[in-house]
């Protein structure tokens, strides 16, 4: 008896999960556009509502907050709600116009606790279209303890809402999560004198799918 | 319907299990006197076959597992304010007529709306955990008759077509004249009222004369008046001691429940909450909850007391607990009409507050940069009801990538070579320096106390990253990252 290939036992698989459970399977619906070219093509479109989305910043000066801004500018422009739950505290107001910081809502935590707790109430409340939850700058064996149950919780209140989840964390962290992206160029002096669009632009994101890989495979046996 | 009456049956013993968790749904009965001669005085309805009057030896036996209490005059004066706050609800004049019962003068008032006012109370007063019964009527004894009747709101209109089924004992006869009126075979309030005033009070007296006056519910009397609250406060103690929140938020709710019906009663929402727990060792914990939307529903209290309460760790046990609401004019407000409003406004507000309460009022908000050019500088607000639609686009586009604060800065030794820096050291971040840009100088407020003047410094460091220095009062340190 021939034995299917491993791709094909996941396809059967999920097939399978659709029929069962068609809840689960719908695709999410709309998204945020992060106005960050790279990260807006690795996402199809931008970042998805219902799901989580991580944002792994593995270099310093690798762009993060310059894609918090252009997300702050995007859902300006779409007269969009915006909450940022600061883990460590480290939104500088002064550094994006005062105009994009009206629709923000600003939590500063000063540990990854209260930051969980903050966003697993941000998630649910309805009233914005993104919560970004930023863990950069937070203890990494803090980081590293957070129960993976944590994750789940926050991913399944999410699902099935409007709001689009970004996750920063320094390095991989959030386990089984649908979409990861990777910022990992250092940004040089010169890009001070440049414009923030061409600095967004010059990002440098790749999408980071080897965990789901790696997911599959073990589901392939 | 010029008069209310509010009446909790057996109000000292709902009074009693109101304040004591561990008597819900178990069998109870209050008893007066002591040994042999304790009797019982009220029972709920769980002990069955004890009725008022009963021995209290009869009573364990006829019902065993009956829990006898004495009454606590503690917890009957928080209920008899509860229920008081619940009459300033429907009308400023309020009368405490005796325990459990107060008489509310409704003159002036909107029946059909003060009707549905009292069924709302009935309501909500019973899910405080008094069962409430309202009745309302022309004078203060037909209110009195339609409350004992009410199940849970009785409003009389027809008052002769009410009192007329109504057996005799409503008007509190004499055993004399009770006799003498069985006698002519009268045994209905409509019975007695179909005889002339003046005849019967020649028969019966004046005493018989002021019978048939409550017989037809026309005996009025003149209401004393209690003042609303002025504080809205509690402050209450455990013997023994408590070590966990569940007995605290069973409490809280209690008093938070009167205290919210106080707000309303006077036209106030609270903004401000104040939390002190009165520790064993005679030390506290205070801590007062900013609401980010003023309002008086104590759920949404509980739920910013609760997000802190979950992570607070005391050195000793609780004895007390005191808990006051600032006053506060209910918010108005007027959307634009293309304004994108808040989809769930309760939620967004009761939300803000639970975070408030988790990471300290101060900490979430709106931020708005200060009309200042100190570094990091700026206000946290009130977050905005709607989102406004953005402003024109600036003249000046913003430049290079976006800051990232260390806060506090971090600390360091600069090395300078050839008036830049060459190398930093000392610090959390060490190494040499690719490329260096600056200075720039700033310095203000130097008309006052807390000048400031610092000089900024961007550089690229070898192993990566571009970061912001700054050389203040203080020495240098790492302000940041450009991210």
């Amino acid at each position: 008896m021939p034995v299917p290939a491993p791709s094909q036992t996941v396809s059967d698989l999920r097939s399978l999960l659709a029929a069962r459970f068609p809840e689960r399977a719908r695709r999410p619906h709309g998204g945020v556009p992060a106005s960050v070219r790279a990260v807006d093509e690795a996402l199809g479109g931008g970042l998805p509502a219902g799901r989580l989305t991580e944002l792994v910043c593995a270099a310093p000066s690798s762009g993060g907050q310059t894609i918090l801004a252009s997300l702050l500018a995007a859902t300006q422009a779409a007269r969009q709600r915006i909450a940022l739950v600061d883990g460590s505290d480290a939104f500088a107001p002064g550094s994006v116009p005062a105009d994009l910081l009206r629709h923000l809502v600003w939590v500063r935590c000063r540990a990854p606790g209260q930051a969980f707790s903050a966003a697993d109430i941000l998630v649910r409340d309805g009233n914005y279209a993104v919560v970004a939850l930023d863990l950069r700058g937070c203890a990494e064996r803090a980081l590293r303890r957070t129960p993976a149950s944590l994750w789940y919780r926050l991913q399944r209140a999410a699902e099935g809402g409007s709001v689009a989840v970004l996750v920063q964390t320094p390095f991989p962290l959030v386990p089984a999560v649908p979409a990861r992206l990777v910022l990992d160029r250092p940004m040089s002096l010169a890009d001070a004198d440049a414009e923030r669009g061409d600095v967004a632009a010059r990002l440098g994101v790749r999408a980071d799918r080897a965990h789901l890989q790696a997911a599959e495979e073990r589901l392939a046996g | 319907m010029n008069y209310a009456v509010l009446v909790v049956p057996d109000f000292a013993l709902h009074a009693l299990r109101r304040s004591d968790p561990s008597l819900r749904g178990r069998p109870v009965a209050l008893v007066a006197g002591e040994g042999r001669r304790a009797r019982v005085t009220q029972a709920s309805p769980e002990a069955r076959g004890v009725a008022p009057g009963l021995a209290a030896t009869l009573a364990m036996s006829r019902c065993p597992g009956i829990v006898l209490r004495p009454p606590d005059p503690a917890s009957e004066v928080e209920a008899g304010r509860l229920l008081v706050a619940a009459g300033f609800t429907l009308s400023p004049r309020v009368e405490a007529t005796a325990p459990g019962c107060c008489t509310v003068d409704l003159r002036g008032a909107d029946p059909a709306r003060t009707e549905a006012l009292m069924r709302l109370r009935a309501a909500e007063i019973a899910c405080a955990g008094l069962p409430l019964r309202a009745g309302a009527g022309a004078t203060p004894l037909l209110a009195s008759y339609a409350a004992r009747l009410a199940d849970p709101v009785l409003v009389v209109s027809d008052a002769r077509g009410f009192l007329a089924p109504l057996p005799l004992a409503f008007a509190e006869p004499t055993a004399v004249q009770e006799g003498i009126l069985a006698g002519w075979g009268i045994a209905t309030l409509g019975g007695l009222t179909a005889l002339p005033k003046a005849e019967v009070g020649r028969r019966l007296g004046a005493d018989g004369a002021l019978l048939w006056e409550r017989a037809a519910g026309e005996a009025t009397r003149v209401l004393r008046h209690v003042e609303p609250a002025r504080s809205f406060a509690a402050e209450w103690a455990y013997e023994p001691p408590v070590e966990s929140t569940e007995p605290l938020f069973f409490k809280l709710r209690r008093y938070a429940e009167r205290i919210a019906l106080e707000l309303r009663g006077a036209g106030f929402v609270a903004d401000r909450l104040s939390l002190t727990l009165l520790l064993e060792d005679e030390s506290d914990h205070r801590r007062e909850f900013r609401l980010p939307e003023p309002g008086a529903d104590v759920d949404g209290w509980l739920r910013v007391l609760g997000s802190h309460l979950e992570g607070v760790r005391t050195q000793a046990r609780v004895a007390g607990v005191r808990l006051v609401a600032s006053p506060a004019r209910p918010p108005e407000r007027q959307e634009g009409l293309f304004d994108t409003g808040l989809r769930d406004p309760a939620s967004f507000w009761e939300n803000i507050a639970r975070i408030a309460a988790i990471v300290g009022d101060d900490r979430v908000g709106t931020p708005a940069c200060a009309d200042t050019h100190r570094p990091d500088a700026f206000t946290m607000g009130r977050p905005a009801e709607s989102v406004a639609p953005a402003l024109r686009a600036p003249v000046h586009p913003e430049y290079g990538p976006t800051l990232r604060r260390f806060r506090p800065p971090w600390p360091v030794r600069v090395a300078f070579d050839g008036g830049s820096p060459a190398r930093l050291e000392g610090g959390r971040l060490e190494g040499g320096v690719r490329a260096a840009t600056g200075p720039w100088l700033a310095a203000g407020d130097w008309w006052r106390p807390e000048a400031w003047a610092a000089e900024t410094w961007q550089v690229e460091l070898a192993a990566g990253g571009v970061y912001q220095l700054a050389r203040t009062a203080g020495g240098w340190c790492v302000e940041g990252m450009l991210d």
